[in-house]
Order: structure tokens, then C-alpha cells, then sequence
């Protein structure tokens, strides 16, 4: 008359486990969940019973009561549904106990029976432990990433009960083919000209410096900026599988072999809320587009135009590579470690060359007012992106394909890391001076940028650091950053305007 | 009546809502301005001419309800705590060049001395989106002028007009400046150029039309610019787009007929288009003071020899690059045309910005004077 059943919910990209604990007792019939279950994870009342009798079995026509412990927390959504359904069939005896132990169940029902799935199948199967897990079949790689245990998959209720009660085994969908499906990458080859643009992206791959494109419309940001994933090396392990479980718990569409190897680039409209980017809008605090950039890219088009709360929002995330979500009934930490890719307008009319602009002196600064300050700070690179010319479109030869910028960016990623044991853009500035040592040259052209107050105290790390990265990019380079370099990070650091002249460097 | 004297009048009667130049004109003409205001506030009745100005609708209720809120003793009150003189056409004190124009301020409000303007008047003007040699040549032309007792007159505004202004006022006994702007004396605008404002008080005259308090409202700026033409004896334009509110300027300098003097820039500068038309249209050209002294009939031997450049001379690829920067350019350009790679190009701008050779806004390289 009792079940216990192992089953797990999602809250940010954790799983955690579930015990869905059934009782049938002899009185009016009735059908009750308790521990908390939400608007979706209540409605599983209508759905498991529709999917048990549209299964071929009885309701038991008996009170049914369906516990959901632990039951201080919260359960969302429908991944409970099959737990349940097991249950009751458990406790009305038509599946014996011994048979669900060792079991961890998740999916959702249909009401004709079928299963579907839901999204946070892989943290949520980390969350069973040392159990098999019972998945809906378009979830088994899912699954079968995390788990360490054999996954078991079905089509349908059916399927699962009959396979635990010994008369069906349990289904074996063929192996699909793994189609390679990674999104194809745009290639670097396919932009003219820009030698300055696609230097910037080669530093920003390999030193893990932000960027931000300053440039006309139609000069090319948005096609650089979507080249940087073809820049950086595969995700490492962890990384990789703690990306896939934030896809997961988001809910969004994995590759075919679930594991994402690759740096995600995630790119939301300007308009996108503060939620939306930061994570935390559902019940289940579902990630946002920061999180789902971990380990990538995030593309943030236009700058200018995101709502200053946020671009607000993103400054503690940046900081500490993490996001903490608090609601007044849960709070989750999501990983949030992105390389920041931003372009932007130098002013409201996409400007040009000097004295091209329309923009009258009020519109222009409200504009660059939204980007200057604390956030503009944390681009190392703000690179100038310009129209190219008419001969470099035409005629102009593609330039290096890019597996040979990447390839001289993972050398000078493993070069950063056995010196400081990170990336180039976390070198904190009291070791700048034993890890990034200056020629007198480049100490001289620095000097001179900061007497004539083009550069301040903050930007002068800034560019250090980015001229430690050129000088590791560089064949020739060494342990010390030369004069070249220097000069070459000087480049990186656009004045956006002349009203903002000394106010940002 | 209670001592107040007639400025005060006519410093409450140019705040009166719909009131126009003309009609200011009118009412100053055929009465005293304690009358005038009288009148305008409905104590008095008007007869005349005058009062052919109260048949345009509602005028005459509109006055009378602004007249309440603008008593002459408390307009007089501001004009005083902001060291505000008001002159009055046909007074004495009244800046002789406006005397006869067309369309004559009947009421002025200055800061300074008008007696401090008594040498030779050049305005210089020109687009608020000036480029960096733009703003270096108002700066230039402002600096020698003033040098050598020429006045400054121009109009306060971002771009040309400021860089005018601050060159005039950067020689230290050089002729004070003249600053015409379109709001009321108390209201700085725009508000970074506070320091120039007051600068120009202390050193030269600031004129509006607008009693203090008067917000910059947009038709106020064509209006000021007539009074800057007419104050001015040749107009040196040094960068106008196309249209804009420089070229105003100069048809109200043509129809005063004050010479107009254009300094010429690159083809493809759009903020050099303006002047490029006025020059080909036969305005004489500035390439420096010197034109402009020619313009105004002076002595025009120069003075002195080349000034001295302290900034080193570039050599090797920087003497290469910097002959090459004709106009603003981008790094990559300047790459393609020099045949340097990026890394030594990027090392030829560094050096030649930290001598000073070139300046870099937005990701465009431009070369500067002197300057500075």
C-alpha cells in the first residue's frame, strides 16, 4: 500500500533528489500531492492518471497520496510524472517493490501514456547517485553523459512497467548514427581586410580579454564577433560538462552526442530583460544568457541600446565569473564564465570619419553615457572597426583561415596558463610587474601615454596586460613585452569621442 | 514712478511673452520705456501707431498677463545680482554698430565693458561638429588675432565658436573677445563652456538679446546670429556643413555687408563642405591672420619669422607615415598605403602622437599644428 520511488527536480542547474513516496489506502477515492509541487507539478494529477489508465491499468479507486519529499523544497516542473505513475503502480501492487529499487525515474507523461522529456535531464540524473535511471528516449545521451550507471530508456508507461516487471526487456532504440551536427562556425577566412578587427579577435582569444567593437554600421562587428567561437580551443572536460548541464537545465536544444565540446556563443537581442540575461526567471531559477555562454561567448550587438540596469547586471558576474540568484523561496549559484564580445555605434548615427557625424552634441553624449563608466572598464580591448574599403572587399585575399589563428592562440593560451596559471586578462596587477616586465622602450612609450593623460591608472593595466598577450602571440616574443607590442595595445584602446576625451581610457 | 530707472522698463518689456524685435522696436520708439511698459501691463492706453500693434489677436492679454508676472523691479533685481548692463538704442552706451542696422535690438543685456570694445572686430564662426584641424585653426586664427588687437566675435557655441574664443582669450593682453549667445546672460550654454563664459565677461563683453533667465529656445539662435554679423566687420567661416546655422550667419553678414572670408578644407570633410562652396563661390580665402587683416585693411607685413615647433621631426617610417596623412585616416588604411605592416604602423602613430604630430579619435588618425 506504500511506495517509494527515486525521482530528482531542477533548481538553477542543480539536480536534486526526489523521493515521490505513494500511500493507497481503502477509503474515498481521491488523489492528493503534497510537498510543495508547483502549478505544472500539481497539474500531474490530471496527466498520470489519464497516462495509467490510457496504459491499460486501473486507477485504483482508493485515496491516493502522493508525497514529494523532501517536502520544504520546491518541485517544478513535469519531470516528477513518471515517478508517479511507477508509484501508484507500486502501491496498488501491480509492480512489486523489489522490482523499482535501483531505479531512479524521470520524464514526463503524455495522457495517452508516452514519454517525453524535460528539460535538466542531465543534472537531474547527477542528482539520482548510484541509481539506474529511467529516461524518455530522446534524453538518453543526455542521460548517459552524466550518469555512471547503465541508462535505461522507454517509449512509453508500458514499456517501463513491463521491462520492470520482467515480461518485455527493456527497449533498445537502434543507435542512431552520430551526426557531427556542430553548428558549422563561421571562418575567419571569409572577412576582408580588418587586419586591426581580426588582430583583436586573435588577442582576446588567447588572452581571455573582453572586447568591444566601436564602429559604423555595416563596417563588420557583428560578423567578427560571431568568429570568436572558432577561435577558442575546445572546452575542457569539466567545463564541457558543466556547459552541458546548464543547456540542460535551460532547456536549450543540445548536439546530437548531448556533450557540448565546443564554446558556446550566445547572442541576445538588446531588448532582452535583465532575467532573460542573468538567469533566475522561472520557479526552477532557469539560466540565463550568461550561463549559457559559459565556457563561450557572450555577443552583446549594440551596447548602446540594452537597458542600462542590464548592462548593470552584468558587472558582478564578470567579476566573479559566477552569478548568484536569490528569490525570496530559493537562491541558486549559476556558472557564469564568458568571454564578453560587445559592439557598438560610436554614436546614435553610426558616425565615421570626423566631421561626418549628424548627431548633435546632446544625443551623443547620452549615448556614450550609457557605456562609459564601471562596464566599459572591463573591456580590455576597445577595438575600431571601420567600413572597409571599396579594393580590400573586391580584390582584397582572404586572410588566415581559422584553424591557424587558432591554433597560435591555444599555444599562447598554454604558455599564459604554465606562466600564471591563467588567462592573461586575470593577471592581477601587483604581478604585472614580475610576470609582464616592460623593455625600457615600451616603459618609455607608456610613460609618455600617461603624462599626456591619454591613459589612466586602470587602462595602463589594461594595456600591459593585452601587450603581455601580443608578445606571447608573437614567434619572436619572450618572457619581457617590447616596445611593439606596447604599441600594437595602444591601438586596442579607441577614445570613443571627444566629449569623453580623457574621461575613459 | 518708484525710481526705478528706464532700463528696468525695458528689461521687463523684452521678457514679455510674443514680444518681437519689431514690436519692441515700436513701443521704444514712440514712448519712454516706463510708458511703454505702462502700457503693455493695460495701465495706460495706448494711441498711435502703438496701437496698431494691439489689433493682432489676444496680444494685448497676453502682455498684460506676462506684464504681472515680470514686475520691472524684480527684472531689474536680477539684472543687478548678475552684473547684467542693459542698454537701450538711443541711449548712450549703445554699441555704435548696431546703431543703423536693419533690424536693430532695441534692448541689449551685456557682461563687460562696452567700452573695452574699441579696436578692429573679425567674427569667426563655424560648425559645432568641427574636426580636430577645425578646432585648431579657430583656435589659431582667435590666438593671433587677438594678438594683435583684432576682437574676437563669435558665438559661444561647441566646436568652432569655443575653440575661437579660447584661442582669443589663451594671449594674455591680447583684445578681449565678443561673445553674442542666444539665451539670458545667467544661463550658461552649453553648460562645459562655463569657464570660457565667464572668462569672456571678465575679459571681453558677452551680449544677448534675452533678458536673464532666458531659456537657449532654438529660434533664439538665428536672431542671435544677425547681431553677431553686425557686429563683426569681416566674417571668417572655418567650418560649415552644407547647411547650418554658420551659413545664416553669413547670408545676415551679406546683407549688412560685411565682407565674408572662408578658410578651405578637404574634398571628402563634410564639415568642410559649406566653406567649400562659399570659396568657390568667390569668398576670399583665410589661411591665416594674416588674410584677415587684409580683409579688414590693415597692416599686413609679418610679424617675425616661422614660430619655432618644439616637437621633434619624425624620421624613417614616421616622416614617411605623416606625409602620407593627408586626410583622417584609419590604422588599417594607413597600413595599406604605406605598405608597413600593422605592428610598424601601430609603432609609427604611437611616436608621432606622443610628439604630438597627430591626434586619434574614434579609431581616425588627424594631423595638428601646433597647437595644442
Amino acid at each position: 500500500m506504500l511506495a517509494a520511488i527515486s525521482s530528482a527536480t531542477l533548481l538553477g542547474v542543480e539536480g536534486h533528489r526526489v523521493v515521490v513516496e505513494v500511500h493507497v489506502s481503502s477509503a474515498l477515492p481521491s488523489f492528493t500531492i503534497v510537498g510543495l509541487p508547483d502549478e505544472v507539478c500539481r497539474e500531474a494529477r490530471d496527466r498520470v492518471r489519464a497516462a495509467v489508465l490510457s496504459s491499460g491499468f486501473s486507477w485504483p479507486s482508493k485515496r491516493v497520496t502522493i508525497n514529494l519529499a523532501p517536502s520544504s523544497e520546491r518541485k517544478v516542473g513535469a519531470g516528477l510524472d513518471l515517478a508517479m505513475a511507477v508509484g501508484i503502480l507500486v502501491a496498488d501492487d501491480i509492480i512489486s517493490a523489489e522490482a523499482v529499487a535501483g531505479f531512479g525515474f524521470v520524464g514526463e507523461l503524455g495522457l495517452d501514456g508516452s514519454l517525453r522529456p524535460v528539460a535538466g535531464i542531465a543534472p537531474m540524473v547527477a542528482a539520482l547517485g548510484a541509481v539506474h535511471p529511467v529516461v524518455p528516449v530522446a534524453s538518453r545521451h543526455e542521460a548517459e553523459v552524466i550518469s555512471e550507471q547503465r541508462v535505461f530508456v522507454g517509449r512509453t508507461l508500458r514499456d517501463v512497467v513491463d521491462a520492470l516487471k520482467g515480461d518485455a526487456p527493456w527497449p533498445t532504440p537502434p543507435v542512431e548514427a552520430v551526426v557531427d551536427d556542430t553548428v558549422m562556425v563561421p571562418d575567419l577566412a571569409d572577412v576582408r581586410g580588418q587586419p586591426l578587427a581580426r588582430q583583436a579577435l586573435e588577442v582576446a582569444a588567447a588572452g581571455g580579454h573582453h572586447v568591444l567593437f566601436v564602429g559604423p554600421p555595416g563596417s563588420g562587428k557583428t560578423m567578427l564577433a560571431q568568429r570568436m567561437p572558432g577561435l577558442l580551443p575546445p572546452l575542457a572536460p569539466q567545463v564541457s560538462l558543466v556547459a552541458t548541464m546548464v543547456h540542460s537545465a535551460a532547456g536549450v536544444r543540445l548536439p546530437a552526442a548531448a556533450l557540448i565540446t565546443r564554446a558556446p556563443f550566445r547572442a541576445p537581442h538588446h531588448t532582452s530583460s535583465i532575467v532573460a540575461l542573468v538567469g533566475g526567471g522561472t520557479a526552477s531559477l532557469r539560466p540565463g544568457e550568461i550561463s549559457l555562454a559559459h565556457g563561450g561567448v557572450l555577443f552583446l550587438d549594440e551596447l548602446g541600446e540594452f537597458s542600462p540596469a542590464v548592462l548593470d547586471g552584468l558587472r558582478q558576474p564578470l567579476e566573479e565569473g559566477v552569478v548568484r540568484v536569490a528569490r525570496a523561496r530559493a537562491s541558486a549559484t549559476l556558472p557564469a564564465q564568458f568571454l564578453l564580445v560587445a559592439a557598438t555605434n560610436p554614436c546614435p548615427c553610426g558616425g565615421g570619419a570626423p566631421g561626418s557625424c549628424e548627431c548633435d552634441d546632446g544625443a551623443r553624449a547620452r549615448y556614450l553615457r550609457r557605456l562609459s563608466g564601471p562596464l566599459l572598464d572591463r573591456f580590455d580591448l576597445r577595438v575600431p572597426v571601420h567600413r572597409p574599403e571599396v579594393d580590400e572587399l573586391l580584390v582584397g585575399h582572404s586572410g588566415e583561415p581559422s584553424a591557424v589563428v587558432a591554433a597560435r592562440v591555444a599555444l599562447a593560451r598554454d604558455v599564459a596558463i604554465q606562466r600564471s596559471g591563467s588567462l592573461n586578462a586575470a593577471i592581477p596587477a601587483s604581478l604585472l610587474d614580475s610576470l609582464a616586465p616592460l623593455d625600457p622602450a615600451a616603459q618609455r612609450l607608456l610613460r609618455c601615454e600617461l603624462e599626456h593623460d591619454r591613459l589612466t591608472g586602470r587602462g595602463y593595466h589594461r594595456v600591459r596586460r593585452v601587450a603581455r598577450t601580443l608578445a606571447d602571440l608573437d614567434p619572436a616574443g619572450d618572457e619581457v613585452v617590447r616596445e611593439q607590442h606596447v604599441a600594437m595595445a595602444l591601438q586596442f584602446r579607441v577614445r570613443l569621442s571627444p566629449l569623453l576625451r580623457g574621461r575613459v581610457a | 514712478m518708484n525710481g526705478l530707472p528706464d532700463q528696468a522698463y525695458a528689461a521687463a518689456l523684452a521678457g514679455l511673452d510674443r514680444m518681437t524685435v519689431a514690436r519692441l522696436g515700436v513701443l521704444l520708439a514712440h514712448l519712454t520705456p516706463a510708458e511703454a511698459y505702462a502700457v503693455a501691463a493695460g495701465q495706460m492706453r495706448p494711441c498711435g501707431l502703438v496701437a496698431r500693434l494691439f489689433d493682432a489677436d489676444g496680444l494685448a492679454a497676453a502682455w498684460r498677463a506676462s506684464a504681472a508676472q515680470r514686475a520691472p523691479s524684480r527684472i531689474w533685481q536680477q539684472c543687478c545680482d548678475h552684473d547684467i548692463t542693459v542698454l537701450i538704442r538711443g541711449y548712450p552706451g549703445y554699441p555704435a554698430p548696431l546703431v543703423e542696422d536693419p533690424m536693430p535690438a532695441a534692448v541689449l543685456f551685456v557682461r563687460g565693458d562696452v567700452d573695452r570694445i574699441v579696436g578692429r572686430r573679425a567674427g569667426i564662426i563655424g560648425t559645432r561638429n568641427a574636426t580636430g584641424s577645425g578646432r585648431e585653426t579657430a583656435t589659431t586664427l582667435g590666438r593671433d588675432l587677438s594678438a594683435v588687437g583684432v576682437h574676437v566675435v563669435s558665438g559661444l557655441a561647441r566646436g568652432i565658436d569655443g575653440c575661437a574664443h579660447r584661442g582669443a582669450l589663451s594671449v594674455s593682453d591680447g583684445a578681449g573677445p565678443v561673445a553674442v549667445v542666444a539665451s539670458g546672460l545667467d544661463v550658461v550654454y552649453p553648460r562645459e563652456h562655463a569657464r570660457l563664459w565667464q572668462e569672456v565677461a571678465e575679459r571681453g563683453l558677452l551680449v544677448s538679446e534675452a533678458p536673464p533667465g532666458t531659456p537657449p529656445e532654438a529660434y533664439r539662435f538665428p536672431l542671435r546670429n544677425r547681431i553677431l554679423a553686425a557686429f563683426s566687420e569681416v566674417l571668417v567661416v572655418v567650418e560649415s556643413r552644407a547647411s547650418g546655422g554658420s551659413l545664416i550667419t553669413v547670408n545676415e553678414a551679406r546683407e549688412r555687408e560685411v565682407l565674408v572670408m572662408a578658410v578651405p578644407g578637404a574634398l571628402r570633410n563634410r564639415a568642410a563642405e559649406g566653406t567649400n562652396a562659399l570659396v568657390r563661390d568667390g569668398c576670399p580665402v583665410v589661411m591665416d591672420a594674416t588674410d584677415v587683416l587684409v580683409g579688414l585693411g590693415l597692416d599686413t607685413r609679418r610679424a617675425g619669422g616661422v614660430a619655432y615647433d618644439p616637437r621633434p621631426q619624425p624620421r624613417g617610417h614616421d616622416a614617411q607615415l605623416l606625409e602620407l596623412l593627408g586626410e583622417p585616416s584609419t590604422l588599417d588604411q594607413l597600413a595599406l598605403i604605406s605598405g608597413m605592416t600593422l605592428v610598424e604602423s601601430a609603432m609609427a602613430v604611437a611616436r608621432l602622437e606622443s610628439a604630438g604630430w597627430l591626434q586619434q579619435v574614434n579609431g581616425w588618425f588627424e594631423r595638428v599644428g601646433r597647437v595644442r
